[in-house]
């Protein structure tokens, strides 16, 4: 019984980790093609090649301004959202046990909403060009802090996404709150569809705004990987493995705030990603979440920038917001996996 | 019930008007009251001051409007019928986009009602201006008012070369063809572009598109800044800072777009003076 | 080697959770902790696995007090199993039981031999190597709490405090698991298991401790903690005791005891006209 046992393990070990590298390095080559095919896209036929070699020639001309105000930032912006959110629904679920969790569902993408949207029409933003990303980070923050405080006083899955309603609404209605108070009377219509997501029309600036702030974040959710695998086993095991709890649940509110808030300061509220990218990841990488954090960030990048694609490629003028292709393919799957998890609520 | 709650409503509403004020014989309407930004600006130009009941609070803001001067110390409503009908108004004007309950709910009560359409040329601006100096009774103030815009445009030296000018709007709205904006730009001399980019409704441009349209002049429908917003946001965006190094950007404030009125010959001023001094250019 | 607990004292919300609890632990013995339900069992335990600081007293290890020695120190030292955690995703068993490797694996790095050999080692001992790759939820409760505790065992510390781990086994798992224990403990791991199988705690440890209301009330072997009297006024169970055919001695619960402070629920229960 003992003896063909080390063989057994090592084969298995053979064969596990290299699914895990491979899936993960994968859905990173998709999302690098994605991004260069993102950079192809676009409402004006010009030649990128030429436009690339004039941008790195530098010389001044009008494809290569398009191309590097334009084209790069918003594939770049795609690919950074993309992976903020998956990498947050992965770790989010991870920590909470919960496979609902997700910083949409949660309201920390609203409450992000909310902070960014203070920061903006209390005028603070023209005066700092971080007040935006900060004020994006701050709501995200305060809500997960929320959420977190909720989940340790044992609150179960229905409690969280109840929690979760109640936090969206009501930063909804603080969102309009503030608006009514704004000295621009459009504010209103203009949050409803920056709301709905949108990559459109964002420069450089956004990226180099918001890269440093998410690349923290995912530092810091990425530390957690251990910890995540250990909470499998609830927080008295994971503890009594020498993780400090305390330390995980900081980690990973700091790091979805970062990584979200910002994403939703330049980007508007993208929603759904986090919740079913983790799903799709799963049966790749199995179901360690530590495991799932990475190749969750990944196939985020490449969900968000396919429905990118297809909001440019779609003939719908204006264009269709990202938040709603996202919903469109978010909203059925969680009503699909809230009917398969009714028996464990 | 609902009848009877009707019918309640225009029992009071009927008492209410009953001890309306006497009008002054001969003169135009009195008490009357201006539901829109639009119907705010003629009204409060062609009408006595002692006419007016009340605009709209629009009208107070100077970013938005031009008459910002005119409306202060006069009463304002948010234009609910409520408000509308205890100011027990001598004439309402509203616009084509005032609310249709509210609309529908004062004609019921038999308000004296006038709705303005929405111009779609300088012929409609004359007409509309007519309409409403008729409708307060000050007929030669509107013909004065239609003069003095005559007089302005034809002073204007509309643009020799027909130069495409292209306009972004807050959110990246244009100016679609067939609209009055539209009729201003063909007025400087100019080719509105829009028709080529957007083939849509909502006359919404990408900027990309835009960048790549080919226009001489882009006219950013700029507000003041101080006031924050998503939309001038976009206008700061380093493709079109590039095109505003290329002067080839003029800029004309929202509120001198939004409204048919004397004011629309300072846009057609603003889009010729630009065009010449681009054909100065090489 | 000793894991020491003295003075002991928690409480929450103005109760007395533990009250001047002092216990000396050694390596090598099986010793069982048992209770009424809510006598401060599982707290206890989690004091001792140093991840409740107590209010007043201190638990030392070695003479080092729990607080001072490095989280990832104490997690090699000192292993622990609870009740009702499960596992919250569908990992493979071999997944589960590697985890207890984590303490002693460096961030980010993969499985070492040696932590390979520790793995196979837990699930041969425990019987669960032929449910290597089987998913979590297609294990019986039993082959779980087994799952679990090979997960505990793969630490390979010093110390393994355990929450009541045979609770959800069958008879012959049960008794498997007393086996396992007291072998481990045999090799020199020091074993402190929350039971509530009188049965099985006073035929397999070698030291019972008993608590009531947050105190330890007796401690010391089977035959010397478990008395008549004990029983009667802890658990207020009285027992048949008897031999078992190769000489051993075992009690058995078998009736509500009737002392005479008795004037509770119980008594009643059994005069009502009523059938339930």
């Amino acid at each position: 019984m003992n003896a063909p046992l080390p063989r057994d393990r090592a084969s298995a070990r053979r064969l596990r980790l290299p699914a895990l590298g491979r899936a993960t390095l994968a859905l990173g080559l998709a999302s690098l093609v994605l991004t260069l095919a993102s950079v192809a896209a676009g409402y004006a036929s010009f030649d990128v090649i030429a436009a690339a070699g004039d941008l790195v020639a530098g010389r001044e001309s009008l494809p290569a301004l398009v191309l590097s105000e334009l084209r790069i930032p918003r594939a770049l912006l795609g690919g950074l959202v993309g992976f903020s959110l998956g990498l947050t629904g992965a770790a989010m679920q991870g920590f909470l046990r919960n496979p609902l969790a997700d910083p949409g569902i949660l309201g920390i993408s609203s409450a992000a909403a909310l902070g960014a949207v203070i920061v903006f029409y209390g005028g603070f933003a023209a005066s700092l060009s971080l007040a935006l990303p900060l004020g994006g980070i701050a709501g995200a923050a305060l809500a997960a802090l929320l959420l977190i405080g909720l989940a340790a006083r044992g609150s179960g899955t229905l409690g969280l996404i109840l929690a979760g309603v109640g936090l969206s609404s009501l930063a909804g209605a603080l969102t309009a709150l503030a608006l009514n108070l704004s000295p621009n009377p459009y504010a209103a219509l203009e949050i409803v569809f920056w709301l709905m997501g949108s990559l459109a029309d964002r420069s450089m600036d956004h990226v180099l705004l918001c890269l440093p702030l998410m690349a923290l974040g995912w530092a810091l959710m990425l530390s957690t990987s251990a910890a995540l695998d250990a909470l499998a086993l609830g927080e008295d095991t994971a503890a009594s493995l020498g993780f400090n709890l305390v330390s995980v649940r900081m980690r990973l509110i700091a790091g979805a705030a970062l990584a979200v808030g910002s994403g939703v300061a330049v980007s508007g509220a993208i929603g759904f990603v986090g919740l079913v990218v983790p799903h799709l990841v799963r049966p790749l990488v199995g179901a360690r979440p530590g495991a799932s954090l990475l190749p969750s960030g990944f196939a985020g990048a490449v969900l968000v920038l396919a429905a990118d694609l297809g909001v440019r490629l779609l003939a719908t003028r204006p264009e269709l917001k990202l938040g709603v292709v996202t919903a469109l393919v978010g909203a059925p799957f969680l009503i699909v996996l809230l009917l398969r998890n009714r028996g464990r609520a | 019930m609902k009848t009877m709650l009707r019918r309640a409503l225009a029992l009071t509403v009927l008492t209410v008007c009953l001890p309306a004020p006497a009008r002054a014989a001969g003169a135009g309407p009195e008490r009357v009251v201006s539901m829109n930004l639009c119907s705010d600006e003629l009204v409060l130009r062609l009408a006595d001051r002692t006419q007016v009941a009340a605009v709209t609070y629009f009208a107070r803001d100077p970013r938005g409007s031009t008459v910002a001067a005119e409306a202060a110390g006069l009463p304002v409503t948010r234009g609910l019928s409520e408000e509308i009908v205890a100011l027990r108004p001598g004439l309402v004007i509203a616009g084509a986009f005032t609310t249709r309950v509210t609309v529908d709910l004062l004609k019921r009560t038999g308000f004296p009602l006038l709705e303005l359409g929405v111009p779609a040329d300088l012929d409609g601006v004359r007409a509309q201006i007519r309409q409403v100096a008729a409708a307060l009774g000050q007929g030669e103030r509107g013909e004065a008012m239609v003069a003095a815009l005559d007089a302005r445009l034809g002073r204007i030296q509309p643009s020799e070369k027909p130069l495409r000018a292209l306009v972004m709007r807050p959110n990246a709205f244009t100016v679609a063809p067939g609209s009055l904006g539209d009729a201003l730009i063909r007025a400087a001399g100019l080719v509105n572009i829009s028709a080529e980019i957007g083939r849509d409704r909502f006359g919404q441009v990408p900027l990309e598109a835009a960048a790549f349209a080919g226009a001489d002049l882009i006219v950013l429908d700029e507000d003041e800044p101080g006031r924050p917003s998503l939309a001038d946001s976009l206008l700061q965006h380093p493709v079109l800072a590039a095109f505003r190094r290329q002067g080839r950007i003029v800029s004309i404030p929202n509120r001198l777009w939004t409204c048919p009125g004397p004011q629309v010959a300072e846009v057609v001023a603003r889009l010729a003076e630009a065009a010449r001094r681009m054909e100065g250019r090489p | 080697m000793i894991l020491s607990a003295a003075g002991i004292g928690l409480d929450r919300d103005g109760r007395a959770l533990l009250s001047d609890v002092s216990l000396g632990l050694e390596r090598g013995r099986l010793v069982g902790l048992v209770g009424p339900n809510g006598a401060g069992k599982t707290t206890l335990l989690r004091v001792l696995a140093g991840l409740l600081p107590p209010r007043r007293g201190e638990v030392a290890l070695d003479g080092v007090p729990l607080a001072r020695l490095p989280r990832e120190a104490r997690a090699r030292r000192i292993a622990a199993l609870f009740q009702g955690a499960g596992v919250g995703w569908p990992l493979r068993v071999r997944e589960i039981v590697a985890l207890g490797r984590l303490p002693h694996r460096r961030a980010f790095s993969g499985l070492s031999p040696a932590d390979a050999a520790a793995i196979a080692r837990a699930m041969a001992a425990t019987g669960v190597t032929a449910l290597a790759e089987r998913g979590e939820p297609t294990l019986s409760s039993g082959e779980r709490m087994r799952v679990l505790l090979a997960r505990a065992l793969a630490v390979e510390a010093e110390w393994l405090l355990a929450d009541e781990p045979i609770t959800a086994l069958d008879p012959a798992h049960q008794l498997d698991a007393m086996t396992l224990l007291r072998a481990t403990a045999r090799k020199g791991t020091g074993i402190v298991a929350v039971l509530h199988d009188l049965t099985l705690a006073a035929r397999f440890c070698d030291r019972i401790v008993v608590m009531e209301a947050g105190r330890i009330v007796a401690d010391g072997p089977p035959d010397r903690a478990l008395t008549d009297a004990r029983l009667a006024a802890t658990f207020g169970v009285s027992v048949c005791r008897g031999r078992a055919a190769d000489g051993t001695a075992y009690l058995l619960p078998w009736d509500r005891a009737t002392t005479e402070d008795e004037t509770d629920a119980a008594s009643l229960y059994r005069t009502s006209p009523r059938p339930f």
